[in-house]
């Protein structure tokens, strides 16, 4: 009698234990998993502005992704294409240029705190021309989709294949910061290999093989 | 001849079993064998320790760092290529360099260059490994300390004022440099002074052959030998294919006259004269075992039998044959117009007779091209001793020394030193402290060929431009730049080049420049005028009678290691040298019947002397060699090379095999004597003796054997060929000729691959193979491979993923014939390795690979001992590098493996999947020859065919339906996707035995 008390105390104890330990059982992953992985980045860069909101094109700053095995972060030049006009947000923009025209002066240049940082980084003057006493340091970003060094991923296979880019980076055009979205684990690579090959994938037929030698060399 | 059998060593031609015992490639350590408690411990504690903080690692933020502003044409990821010029040597071959975010990682020759036609070297391929030199200097030196640019070329800017006001002499020593900019600016800068003078000398020299043209043509040139339109050719005492002059231009002429394809092949005949077993003797149809001291006396009795002289009456000479005089007399004279016959005994009285051989078979303005010469070696050895009597007498006042070092390079080096010390201005242009350097008051040091501009003309009229692929990594500067200093007009490399390359750029310079950069050469007028045969006149002369002497010493240039230029690459040390197999260091190459003679066995350490030289070398036994000669390597024994001492992995039972502070190899040039104005690399009369010591010779010659099963036995009872070989005779009535009896196969245990897309596949013509070891570096930069050091050779553990077999045959009349097989995995269908490994990291892909998966090793190395050709190789630890800089070079699109995992020739496997990518990419199919193995790339003979065998248009298809297509061990029914083609000779004495020789 007693001893099926304890029995059953300690029955009860394991399963709430279990049930109170299963949150963190879940969480618990494979060693190289970093999905979710969302780090602080040098610049508050903003996909969802960019490739959301203004809806530019991925590879217009991903430039190599059609034709090099990385897509290519953007350099701080690329920004330059528009941020050499664009300073800041149109709304304090346009707030500044009422407000000048209200006291009846010039507007003066609004720049935003983080686009501050991409002109200190090119060695900009307050004109946003060259400033030869300052010295150019190169933006280092926090890398976020990286595969380990053994892993030789292609993005140019993926992307002349209409591959979306969303498919591996998730819905990358509403992330206000650049998250991790898959696991970008082996299996999960694998798992679409084997779907897609001999499919019809965006009208052509897919070639995705499932040897060892096509990431690992 | 009734049976011919292929054997790698001595030991294994006398006794079958060694080879049986040998055949797991790696034997085990001796495991306990001399470990202690303590030992044992503290191993054990190490381990443990390094596991728990290795398992402790946190994964740290990435870094991505992109470029501020974009550089045109750079895509990240994206190699780019830069045509340039390979400055390994004086042949100056066309290499287009691979750059990854702006630093070389590897090169590869310049399909479309006029000299070198797309092969490279192993010299030229190690050449990337050089920028990475953390041991080259950064910044000029003055009086023994670090200086700066300012300084220096003030002080010596003063003092070339005070010896240009007191009208001294000025004098600069090069080895050959051939681009006109570079004489240009020399010229120049020696115009400055009343008594300037440039002083070019080559520690290999050719001046001979200079000197005879001066006599029987009018004008001081190399002609440029044309392999390419010989149909008979002989060589004496000219390793063409190894170290002669061009090689890697006379090796691709060679080849392309003895291609075999289809049934209407044509096949040039080769007889070399030669006293050591070199890799063009081993190609030779018949080859004459010489001393160098009768090469003269060859070539009087070839003069006399076509007619050329007067029979003398000292005739037979003892110790050659009449019958193989006649022959080659009778070939050449059939041949004329198509003869070509090459001498590199460096004797003019030699060369003015092979000047009139070649004269009155028409060769010149057929096979050998006077008004194109070759400018690839220039130097002159009159000018030399010139220039050391004035040192000697104190009458020099200013010395620029540039990409030479005669206080190693020369004899009587203890001397020269001390002279070279008195002189007031001594400028070494090094970029080591070398020899000469190390008694300069200035060191200006010159950046490596791949971080600075330099012209080349390698041929008249081929200007061949160098480029930069990246930014000196040191604060150095190129000799042009540094003379365009010092004579007041300071310029950039870019400049000059540009400027005064302006006359030859017609009437678009800037297009004709943009057209050079892109081909990495241009075509021009050559400089010289047409000349015509004077003939020898009264200097042709007889040679002297041979002195008897015992023994010769024979100093050669080695194919890694040439006159010693490269002894601060590791890379070279450890290649195998293709004929005596032995890596990191020289050894005393004596015949087996000397040896025996002697008492001499393999790793004696023997005393060479003759005079006041001594060298003490252990000794190495060498089949096919002359019985009165000693063979010993140039280019060892240098200083600086103390850095290798220690190469290799750092574990307890690590060897230390060199005592410290002393370099790789042994000194040769005190054995260099000077014979009538030529330097010459044969000493006669030298003592030999024993010593009572032994050293290991780390040798790689039986290592990794093929291993022939007994059961493979044919029905006659003979071992199954690893080598198969035929004659052109026997070819031509039947392409197969030379198959041995094929071995029946009942059953496969495994199901059939089916191979739906493509097959990848390689055949190599072991015909065109000369063995020169390019593969082998160039497999080692695109693979990343390690340098394992002297002590691992010693233990079997080099990682070359390709190494080369060098065997050898009983020729006739007791000669040695030589064949060489690149051996790389071979991509077994059925392979072995794979049914054996536990955890299925060696699995076969859809495309026929035979993948290798490094993070699923762990290490059982079974595979390596059941793989039938013992090409895997095993990292038994994580190989430090060198120094770090030289991880620059390293390939980012291959894995460096680590501690304990096997590895092999992956086929390159980057390259096929950046093929498919690019194809994929523009929506084609990856066309034949698209992609290229870097083995197959550099391959001078062109001897290496990759590509898809599904494709039957694709060459490789073509070369696997050759009738001369066999795999080794095919008995084996393992089915290799690498096969070779027979090895063809074109013997005339062979017609009667084209039987399947085993």
């Amino acid at each position: 009698m007693r001893s099926r008390v304890v029995t059953l105390s300690l029955l009860v104890l394991g399963v709430l234990s279990l049930v109170a330990l299963a949150p963190a059982v879940r969480a618990v992953r494979m060693p190289g998993n970093h999905q979710g992985y969302e780090p602080v980045q040098p610049i508050a860069y903003s996909h969802r502005l960019h490739a959301g909101e203004l809806a530019i094109p991925c590879q217009y700053c991903h430039y190599a992704a059609d034709r090099s095995r990385h897509a290519g972060i953007p350099s701080a030049g690329k920004c330059m294409n528009c941020h050499r006009f664009v300073t800041a947000a149109r709304s304090k923009v346009r707030a500044e240029e009422e407000l000048a025209e209200r006291e009846g002066r010039k507007p003066n240049r609004i720049v935003d705190p983080e686009l501050e940082k991409l002109y200190e980084a090119l060695a900009l003057g307050s004109d946003l021309q060259p400033d030869p006493r300052k010295v150019q340091r190169p933006i280092a970003w926090a890398r976020v989709h990286k595969v380990p060094d053994f892993v030789y991923f292609d993005h140019r296979a993926h992307t002349v294949r209409g591959i979306p880019c969303q498919k591996c980076h998730g819905p990358v055009e509403t992330m206000e910061k650049m998250r991790q979205e898959e696991t970008l684990l082996m299996g999960w690579c694998v798992e679409c290999h084997r779907g897609v090959n001999g499919a019809v994938v965006a009208g052509q037929v897919a070639t995705a093989s499932t040897d060892c030698s096509v990431c690992h060399y | 001849m009734t049976e011919k059998s292929y054997w790698k060593s001595l030991a294994e031609r006398d006794d079958r079993g060694e080879l049986e015992a040998s055949e797991f490639a790696e034997p085990l350590e001796p495991a306990g064998a001399g470990t202690d408690r303590r030992t044992f411990l503290r191993a054990a504690g190490f381990t443990i320790g390094a596991a728990a903080l290795a398992g402790c690692r946190q994964s740290s933020v990435e870094k991505a760092i992109p470029y501020l502003l974009t550089p045109e044409g750079i895509v990240p990821g994206r190699a780019y290529w830069m045509a340039s010029t390979c400055a390994g040597c004086e042949a100056a071959c066309g290499v287009l360099v691979k750059c990854r975010d702006g630093r070389p990682i590897k090169l590869e020759g310049n399909p479309g260059h006029p000299v070198s036609r797309g092969g490279l070297c192993a010299v030229g391929q190690a050449s990337v490994l050089e920028p990475y030199d953390s041991m080259r200097l950064k910044a000029p030196r003055g009086g023994g300390r670090e200086s700066t640019w300012e300084k220096v070329d003030r002080e010596i800017g003063m003092k070339l004022n005070e010896i240009r006001d007191g009208k001294g002499r000025v004098r600069i020593l090069t080895t050959t440099r051939s681009g006109r900019a570079t004489r240009g600016v020399i010229e120049r800068f020696l115009a400055g002074f009343a008594n300037g003078e440039l002083v070019v000398y080559d520690p290999v020299s050719c001046s001979a052959i200079l000197a005879a043209h001066e006599i029987t043509h009018g004008r001081r040139l190399l002609p440029r030998y044309r392999f390419d339109r010989a149909d008979t050719v002989v060589g004496l005492d000219a390793d063409f294919l190894g170290t002669w002059i061009s090689p890697v231009e006379y090796t691709n002429a060679y080849t392309s006259r003895r291609r075999l394809a289809g049934t209407d092949g044509t096949m040039s005949w080769h007889a070399q004269f030669e006293a050591r077993m070199t890799i063009t003797g081993g190609k030779a149809d018949n080859r004459f075992v010489t001393h160098p001291d009768d090469v003269p006396l060859v070539l009087e009795g070839i003069a006399e039998r076509l007619g050329l002289r007067e029979p003398s009456r000292r005739r037979p000479p003892v110790r050659i044959r009449q019958a193989d005089i006649d022959l080659v007399a009778s070939k050449l004279d059939s041949a004329r117009g198509r003869a070509l016959l090459v001498c590199g005994t460096n004797d003019l009285t030699a060369q003015l007779l092979a000047n009139e051989i070649n004269h009155h078979l028409g060769s010149y303005g057929a096979t050998i091209d006077i008004s194109r010469p070759s400018r690839q070696k220039e130097g002159s050895e009159e000018g030399l001793e010139r220039l050391v009597g004035e040192i000697r007498e104190g009458s020099v006042d200013a010395l620029f020394v540039a990409g030479c070092n005669p206080a190693y390079d020369l004899p009587g080096s203890a001397r020269l030193s001390a002279d070279l010390r008195t002189i007031p201005l001594l400028v070494s242009l090094s970029s080591h402290i070398d020899e000469t350097a190390g008694l300069a008051q200035y060191v200006c040091p010159e950046p490596h060929f791949l971080e600075t501009w330099s012209d080349h003309e390698p041929v008249s009229g081929v200007l061949a431009v160098g480029q930069p692929a990246i930014s000196p990594l040191g604060s150095t500067r190129s000799a042009i730049e540094s003379f365009a200093v010092w004579s007041g007009d300071p310029r950039n490399g870019l400049e000059i080049i540009r400027d005064e390359l302006a006359v030859a750029m017609g009437t678009d310079p800037a297009g004709a420049w943009h057209e050079t950069l892109a081909a990495g050469y241009r075509e021009a007028d050559p400089a010289e005028t047409a000349t015509t045969w004077r003939g020898a006149g009264s200097l042709a002369r007889r040679p002297d009678d041979p002195a008897e002497t015992s023994l010769s010493l024979v100093v050669y240039p080695s194919v890694g290691m040439l006159d010693g230029r490269h002894a601060h690459n590791p890379w070279l040390h450890e290649l195998p040298d293709p004929v005596t197999k032995v890596t990191w260091g020289n050894c005393a190459s004596f015949s087996p019947a000397t040896a025996a003679r002697l008492g001499i066995e393999e790793g004696r350490v023997v005393t060479i002397s003759a005079g006041e030289a001594a060298a003490e070398l252990p000794a190495h036994i060498q089949p096919g060699q002359h019985d009165g000669v000693v063979a010993v390597a140039a280019g060892y024994g240098r200083l600086g090379t103390e850095r290798f001492a220690l190469t290799g992995p750092e574990w307890l039972f690590r060897r230390r095999l060199q005592p410290d502070g002393s370099p790789v190899g042994v000194r040769m040039g005190e054995f260099q004597v000077s014979n009538a104005g030529s330097a010459n690399w044969v000493a006669g009369g030298i003592r030999v003796s024993k010593t009572g010591r032994m050293e290991p010779i780390a040798m790689t010659q039986s290592h990794h054997s093929l291993s022939v099963p007994a059961h493979l036995d044919t029905t006659g009872g003979r071992r199954r060929p690893i080598i198969q070989e035929t004659s052109f005779a026997a070819w031509k009535e039947n392409p197969g000729a030379g198959e041995p009896e094929s071995h029946h196969i009942d059953a496969d245990l495994w199901a059939p691959h089916p191979y739906e897309g493509h097959r990848w596949g390689m055949a190599i013509d072991l015909s065109a193979c000369t063995g020169c070891s390019g593969c082998v570096i160039a497999c080692q930069a695109e693979n990343n491979v390690p340098v394992v050091g002297k002590d691992e050779v010693l233990r079997q553990r080099e990682m070359h993923w390709l190494r080369i077999d060098r065997y050898y045959a009983e020729g006739e009349d007791g000669g040695v014939d030589m064949v060489h097989q690149p051996m790389l995995c071979a991509h077994c269908e059925n392979a072995p390795c794979e049914s054996v490994c536990p955890v299925v990291a060696t699995v076969h892909s859809e495309e026929g690979l035979n993948q290798q998966v490094y993070n699923r090793c762990v290490g059982t190395r079974y595979c390596a001992n059941n793989c039938p050709y013992k090409t895997r190789r095993f990292n038994w630890f994580d190989y430090p590098r060198e120094d770090r800089l030289q991880n620059l070079v390293l390939n980012p699109d291959v894995a460096v493996r680590s501690r304990g995992v096997m590895e092999k020739c992956s086929m390159c496997v980057q390259r096929i999947e950046l093929g498919k990518m690019e194809a994929k990419r523009i929506g084609a199919n990856v066309a034949d020859g698209e992609i290229a193995t870097a083995c197959e790339q550099s391959c001078p003979a062109r001897a290496i065919v990759f590509g898809d065998l599904n494709d039957p248009g694709s060459r490789v298809a073509k070369a696997a339906a050759d009738p001369r297509y066999y795999v080794v061990l095919g008995e084996l029914n393992v089915r290799p996707a690498v096969g070779y083609l027979r090895v063809v000779r074109n013997r005339k004495e062979d017609e009667h035995q084209e039987e399947t020789h085993v």
